[in-house]
């Protein structure tokens, strides 16, 4: 009799769930009394990496149901970024010298030469003759045998977005979102369209969006020329960048207990693909000593391509999650990443989830830790230790309280690290005895509130 | 030379075989699933594809200033990453 009502009960809930609409459901059902119709979902991030960047990012999203069929969402997001970061040069058992430029101020203004943000020296740069403007340039030293960081990096950036989402059947709808970003020293902005179709008493999901992007770059000091010296001279105008995504999913309801979800995804840029601030080392083909600073060159065309495969399965109280990802591109580099979440529910309202992210990165094509002089210079270089091969690991914690009224608090605490190749075997002179990839850890404090109602 | 030569994208016979095999697989999608009734434990906020969506935007905007690959869940995102 008791497996009878307990029968009973399953599928009664399982019935008002299936109004109620899932991921796969369709507003069209109309709200009813008892769902919620406006949701925030807010955030707070604290980002440091050891001797590196820190950041601080407070985010904010909304989502409000407008009549039976519409869905309005916009979202907010800052974040402040300071510290030391890569140049991409080589350490050397000498101290180095950098140079970049980083504001123009009318000739003849008077300045005090001082100690800017990081320990870095401001510099005057004399004005060519009969120009208005002149240049102040940042030096730093880096002391021998150190990995040379840029000390002078801070930004702020700020982003947003507004989406729609209708339902134009029970089963179809159509969502399209407008973001905007803006740093210092960037600007993007892109638009996507995204439909989905629900199949098989919503059991099955297929989407398919696309995304176009543009990007205008601004760089403080200008924007540099690929493969020139490093230099405190002001350089060329603003850069821009395009880029076209598309991408094709299929979510399945596999059983009662078991969603997958499998999508597909595609992109092509175009244009100005370089990090501005980075350099690549030229050194001495005996000694190993750097001779010369030249501004990165990578392609100005990327295409990339990866598939991502999630799991999640329900074991009554607790929820399995696994996601895996792979990825190439035709700058050569290739990816795995695999993500594994366990929600161990401790009560109706507290949960404990611990994560774990495991990747590993293959170099892209044109990444060298330096070039040696005397040689030809290739088609492209990058030293930036972002398009090296890596792996990388994260350990995380989160413990969250779902509460009655429609929300949630959660903290969650995570360990990053990332681990490279520091002493290839062809490393020359002096670079036998340094370290080309440091070691990257970082540790994040996430806090996390929603409220639906 | 915009387009390095070492890129490996499907063949047009590739893609005629993933269009194929993604077509049975949809066909197939009709014969599994539970029943309406039986929805109960996906109906949970937590059960969601994308259960916690602003959490997981934070987390792919970190690994995109830091390592090559970006996307892959959705759309990558905007921003330089230039740190």
């Amino acid at each position: 009799m008791s497996r009878l009502r307990g029968l009973v009960a399953t599928a009664a809930t399982g019935l008002l769930a299936s109004v109620q609409g899932h991921a796969q459901d369709s507003a069209v059902d109309g709200p009813s009394s008892d769902v919620p119709t406006t949701n925030i979902d807010a955030a707070l991030l604290f980002y440091h990496e050891n001797g590196r960047v820190q950041a601080i990012e407070p985010d904010l999203d909304l989502t409000q149901q407008i009549g039976d069929n519409s869905i309005l969402s916009m979202g907010f997001t800052v974040d402040s970024v300071s510290g030391p970061t890569p140049l991409g040069a080589v350490p050397s058992d000498l101290p180095q010298n950098y140079i970049r430029p980083y504001r123009i101020i009318p000739t003849g203004t008077q300045v005090t030469v001082t100690t800017a943000s990081g320990g870095s020296v401001v510099k005057l740069i004399p004005p060519a003759s009969g120009a208005t403007t002149q240049t102040l340039s940042a030096t730093s030293t880096v002391p021998p045998n150190t990995y040379p960081l840029d000390p002078t990096f801070a930004d702020r950036r700020i982003a947003g977005h507004v989406g729609w989402e209708q339902a134009l059947t029970s089963t179809f709808k159509i969502d399209s979102t407008v973001s905007y970003s803006k740093e210092h020293d960037y600007r993007s902005e892109s638009v996507d369209v995204n439909l989905s179709k629900d199949f098989n008493s919503h059991n099955t999901t297929l989407s398919g969006g696309i995304n176009y992007e543009s990007d205008l770059s601004f760089p403080i000091g200008g924007t540099p020329t690929p493969y020139t010296q490093m230099s405190g001279v002001w350089k060329g105008p603003d850069a821009t960048r395009s880029e076209t995504d598309a991408v094709l999913g299929l979510t399945q309801v596999m059983t009662r207990r078991w969603i997958t979800s499998l999508s597909y995804s595609y992109s092509r840029s175009n244009g100005y693909e370089n990090d501005p601030y980075k350099i690549i080392s030229v050194v001495d083909p005996v000694s190993g000593e750097p001779i010369s600073q030249l501004y990165e060159n990578r392609p100005d065309f990327r295409r990339t391509q990866s598939i991502f495969l999630d799991n999640k399965v329900h074991l009554d109280h607790d929820i399995v999650d696994l996601s895996l990802r792979g990825y190439e591109d035709d700058w050569g580099v290739k990816s795995v990443t695999a993500e594994l979440r366990y929600r161990y529910q401790l009560s109706p309202s507290y949960y404990l989830e611990p994560d774990l992210r495991y990747y590993r990165q293959g170099a892209a094509d044109f990444f060298h830790y330096y070039l040696v002089g005397g040689a030809a210079l290739p088609q492209y270089a990058s030293a930036d230790t972002r398009l090296a091969a890596f792996q990388a690991r994260t350990y995380g914690l989160k413990f969250g309280v779902v509460m009655g009224d429609g929300s949630e608090l959660s903290i969650r605490v995570e360990y990053y690290g990332q681990y490279g190749n520091g002493f290839p075997s062809y490393a020359i002179g002096q670079l036998r005895q340094q370290n080309l990839f440091p070691d990257l850890t970082a540790a994040t404090v996430l806090l996390g509130y929603s409220y639906a109602f | 030379m915009r387009r390095m030569s070492k890129a490996c994208w499907p063949s047009r016979r590739t893609e005629l075989v993933l269009l194929l095999a993604c077509g049975s697989l949809l066909g197939g999608c009709a014969s599994i699933g539970p029943k309406p009734w039986q929805h109960d434990l996906m109906a949970q906020p937590a059960m969601s594809v994308s259960a916690y969506p602003l959490q997981t935007a934070i987390d792919d905007h970190i690994y995109f200033s830091k390592e090559a690959s970006s996307g892959g869940r959705s759309f990558a995102g905007g921003g330089c990453g230039c740190n």
